[in-house]
């Protein structure tokens, strides 16, 4: 075992994983092995007439966990860098979710996945410049206002080329988080396909960001195409992701609260329960949880 | 460039195919000229399909069997502004193919959307027209096994309504 990774034993961080409703099975297996359960409003809401609300049978289901984990919530819609606005329907669910539920912390994208109003149908990272910085601290000050509860932002897989700016990437997530004292996520794999796709310096940004500020690391695994790593949450993890989530939380000296293991409910027949329930023993491990 | 141009022109590059001459600015044109979009737009598709496989299995099995998925979901994209919401996803899908110039897919999407709105409650009773028998269709689909080679020609109504056993019922008109 590297020191690296006795060092990331040592500081212990919790273990979450996502969960999206619906299977129980897999959720009794999951249950002893995790301290958070992630959940996303928009993916267990549904169409009643032409408005969206939180399924209730799910929305059951999560209150019934009672205090065996807590519960954060990790919104994909707010489209918080967009500027002519945020998504409204996005917190109107995320006002709906949060009446009911307590969670720990909720958090969301640094991109934007509309403009306009026309919906991009991807997520897109920002140019980090001052204009930019304004618009998030401004959104950011606003939704500490609104639900008194941190607030996590997460750095985000880039689609197309880097659009660059005044600020380097750490640079800039360092600025927003002094402005605002919003926390970050810090995904690994999302890390490591800039690194594959966009030759994105990882130790360089390591070494500058201040991971003081990071709340939270996710790990999660997607396919290659095209000669692309693509950020499609379908896979289990590489060693080399939870190498680099490892080196993270031993930076952050404390401050990462959790690891969270991302997969989408539509890879779950393709990995299987065994192997999922494997993977977060195995994050254990590693967590020295 | 401002942030309110900046995501305009990327907008434009993920709507439409741009014209790479007619880029003024050296970022946006990177961009047009890289894999990336492509592959990026490529993903758009593939979720699109992934969620409405799940979501508009029926008429999904359809276009699948026909050789039309891709094209009519690229013919979506183009032209709706799609929630990022999964479950509207499939309304607008199969509204948009209701019309469609297809007798076979008109009635199979006007069918699966009807089926939809009654099964999260709507109190509503639809009335579907069919020029061919349409219980050999839906099972076929609804099992994903291939569409009879010939399909009896005739005048049918299929009714959904939550009034009806199993939601629906066929009439020979």
């Amino acid at each position: 075992m590297s020191t690296r990774i006795k060092d990331a034993k040592a500081r212990r961080c919790a273990l979450g994983v996502t969960y999206e409703g619906r299977d129980a099975r897999l959720l009794e297996r999951m249950l002893p092995l995790v301290d958070y359960i992630e959940v996303t409003p928009e993916t267990i809401a549904e169409l009643v007439g032409d408005q969206l609300r939180l399924s209730p049978d799910i929305m059951a289901e999560l209150k019934s966990l009672g205090h065996a984990v807590q519960i954060v919530v990790h919104g994909v819609s707010l489209s918080i860098g967009s500027h002519d606005g945020w998504s409204d329907s996005y917190l109107r669910l995320l006002d709906e979710f949060l009446e009911q539920i307590d969670v720990a912390w909720h958090s969301e994208h640094l991109g934007y996945t509309k403009v306009d109003g026309q919906h991009l149908g991807i997520m897109l990272a920002l140019p980090r410049t001052d204009e930019v910085l304004d618009i998030l601290s401004e959104r950011v000050h606003a939704i500490q206002t609104r639900y008194r509860l941190p607030f996590l932002l997460e750095n985000i897989v880039h689609v197309v080329p880097d659009a660059g700016g005044t600020y380097s990437d750490a640079g800039f997530l360092n600025a927003l988080t002094k402005r605002t004292g919003c926390g970050l996520i810090l995904d690994a794999y999302n890390l490591e396909c800039d690194a594959h796709n966009h030759q994105f310096d990882i130790q360089k940004f390591l070494g500058e960001l201040d991971a003081a500020s990071v709340h939270e690391l996710h790990v999660a695994c997607g396919v290659e195409h095209n000669g692309l790593l693509l950020d499609v949450h379908s896979k289990l993890t590489r060693p080399s992701t939870v190498e680099l989530a490892q080196r993270v939380i031993t930076q952050a000296c404390g401050a990462a609260r959790a690891v969270v293991f991302e997969f989408m409910p539509e890879a779950v027949d393709g990995l299987g329960h065994d192997a999922i329930e494997c993977e977060l023993r195995q994050l254990n491990t590693a967590l020295g949880r | 460039m401002d942030i309110a141009t900046h995501q305009r022109a990327l907008l434009k590059l993920f709507r439409s195919d741009c014209d790479q001459s007619a880029c003024a600015d050296d970022y946006i044109c990177r961009v047009a000229q890289s894999r990336d979009l492509q592959e990026a737009k490529r993903n758009i598709l593939l979720w699109r399909i992934y969620v409405l496989e799940r979501t508009a299995p029926l008429t999904v099995n359809l276009l699948k069997q026909r050789g039309q998925l891709a094209a009519e979901v690229a013919s979506f994209i183009a032209r709706c502004n799609i929630s990022p919401f999964r479950e509207t996803q499939a309304p607008a899908f199969l509204e948009g193919l209701s019309e469609s110039s297809n007798t076979l897919t008109r009635s199979v999407a006007q069918f699966e959307l009807a089926l939809l709105r009654v099964r999260e409650g709507d109190c509503g009773r639809y009335v579907v027209c069919w020029d061919v028998e349409p219980h050999s269709v839906l099972h076929s689909l609804a099992t994903n096994a291939v569409l009879p080679g010939a399909i009896p020609v005739g005048a049918y109504q299929v009714v959904v309504s939550r009034d009806c056993p199993d939601r629906l019922q066929i009439f020979s008109v």
